[in-house]
């Protein structure tokens, strides 16, 4: 096991799966409102039932792991919000590091790269957005004001498509050639044991190795 | 088939409520017992003859009563409350599955077995007519409203018969045709009322929303009927429907096409760098 190291511990990877399935049908239940065509599916309400039981995962499971892990939300969500120098880094060397695979582009990376913050950024906000306008228009229908609850479809229909699409960016990039071989990079971080091989982290995350590996060796 | 209307003359309507039953009747809408949240208490005397209290699922036609005080005098005016059945209608545009539709004459009509409950509908009418039985915590929803008496296996209109609140109405406030000629009919009474000395005598639903297929005789301004004077299809409405949803397919289908362009130019390029390293090796 020395040539691994821990990147997402077991109650993150529980976490990230069962909110993805939960988001998944959510986007899909969803997504019949934008494609005519698959209204038929929609008939006599039963989606609306399954987007509501989905939804209740969807709130419920990232409260779960907050109650158990609240110092670890608390750094991720600092990860989101802070910005520095690196993540500008990131921005100017993407296209070709993503385009041509020319790694050596990329400037050593820290936990997080300024696309995966971008990503983590969008799933904390608009998940906000989709969590509080659903629960106005799931049980203030009959109370709010019209023009309020059209406000609330177009905001929770903008983090739908916002979201949506960079969840098919974020399912994508863990196929990327970069990220080969998979089975020792992102695959096992989050399906497997949740670790990543030394040559990964180095590769694509050089300044959270040296501060792990450090660490280690303090302690 | 020619664009029908119903005319509505405020001036000649008694508020029998003839029309009321008729409607319920006609389309076997059961009695509307007012649960929560419509109200809390399920009978109150709130000063008025009008009942029940509001629209719903199960009531699509209802007069209202208002006293209006004008010139020292107490008037007691009706007004006629259903679909108003519009050209440019909200409900039809936000329908996510066409389930709302324009019928043949002009009619604003529904498909309820395709009906999905999403409740856009009901937000989206500047009259505040559709209405569904939307279960709280389910969700699971229908939308009703006047179909002009044109449900499936109800359906008076295509056996010659007149809609069952004109059929019924004693005093013939309520009159059905073709649309020109009740533009014309209107027209004429509007006029009449002018010359009699009612000066904001109106016409309403010649020109609102395109053009509404009930149409209101007033002898004053609708406002004091209860009537929006200047009734538009939201912005929100138009901003989902024409702006917010052909901006989802774009950014989806731009999205998709350059992950794939990405990944087939990235696997050339990481192919490029990997077989002169193997070279090497060799």
């Amino acid at each position: 096991m020395a040539q691994e190291v821990e990147r997402y511990r077991k109650p993150t990877r529980v976490l990230h799966w069962v909110h993805l399935c939960a988001f998944v049908v959510l986007f899909l239940t969803g997504l019949i409102l934008f494609v005519p065509g698959l209204a038929a599916l929609a008939e006599d309400s039963w989606t609306r039932v399954i987007h509501r039981v989905a939804a209740v995962v969807f709130i419920i499971a990232p409260l779960v792991y907050m109650s158990m892990n609240w110092q670890a939300t608390w750094r991720g969500i600092k990860e989101a919000f802070i910005w520095g120098a690196d993540d500008i880094a990131w921005l100017f060397a993407a296209p070709r590091y993503y385009m041509l695979c020319d790694e050596k582009a990329m400037p050593p990376q820290p936990h997080i790269n300024a696309g995966q913050k971008l990503w983590w950024f969008i799933a904390l906000v608009f998940g906000a957005v989709f969590v509080i306008t659903g629960l106005i228009m799931w049980f203030f229908k009959e109370l709010a004001p019209a023009a309020l609850l059209q406000w609330m479809v177009f905001f929770h229909d903008v983090a739908f498509i916002v979201s949506g699409a960079m969840l098919f960016v974020h399912v994508y990039l863990s196929f990327h050639p970069l990220m080969r071989p998979l089975k020792s990079g992102p695959w096992n971080s989050m399906i497997g044991r949740g670790t990543v091989s030394v040559e990964y982290a180095k590769s694509h995350h050089g300044k959270w190795y040296d501060e792990v590996s450090k660490g280690k060796k303090e302690a | 088939m020619a664009e029908k209307a119903i005319l509505y003359d405020a001036t000649r309507c008694t508020a029998c409520r003839g029309c009321q039953v008729a409607c319920k009747q006609w389309n076997e809408n059961d009695e509307f017992i007012p649960e929560p949240p419509y109200t809390w208490d399920k009978t109150v005397n709130w000063g008025s003859y009008e009942n029940p209290p509001d629209l719903s699922p199960t009531t699509w036609l209802k007069m209202e009563f208002r006293e209006v005080e004008a010139g020292g005098k107490v008037r007691w005016l009706f007004t006629r409350r259903a679909c108003m059945h519009c050209t440019d209608a909200g409900c039809v545009r936000v329908c996510p599955n066409g389930s709302l539709y324009h019928d043949e004459s002009g009619f604003v009509a529904y498909n309820k077995d395709t009906c999905t409950g999403c409740g856009y509908c009901v937000d989206a009418c500047p009259f505040g007519v559709p209405r569904s039985d939307r279960n709280l915590i389910t969700g699971i929803a229908k939308m009703d409203k006047c179909t002009l008496c044109t449900s499936a296996g109800l359906n008076r209109l295509n056996e010659g018969y007149e809609p069952a609140c004109v059929k019924t109405c004693p005093p013939d406030a309520l009159v059905f045709g073709d649309r020109n000629q009740l533009l014309a009919e209107g027209k004429s009474r509007v006029q009449a009322l002018k010359d009699k000395g009612y000066v904001n005598a109106y016409l309403y639903g010649e020109k609102e929303l395109g053009g509404l297929h009930v149409m209101y005789v007033l002898d004053d301004h609708p406002e004091i009927y209860g009537l929006p004077a200047n009734p538009q299809v939201p912005g929100t409405t138009v901003a989902w429907q024409s702006v917010l949803q052909p901006v989802g397919w774009a950014v989806g289908g731009l999205v998709i096409i350059g992950l794939g362009i990405n990944y087939l130019v990235a696997r050339e390029a990481k192919l490029a760098r990997a077989l002169p390293a193997k070279k090497k090796e060799e």
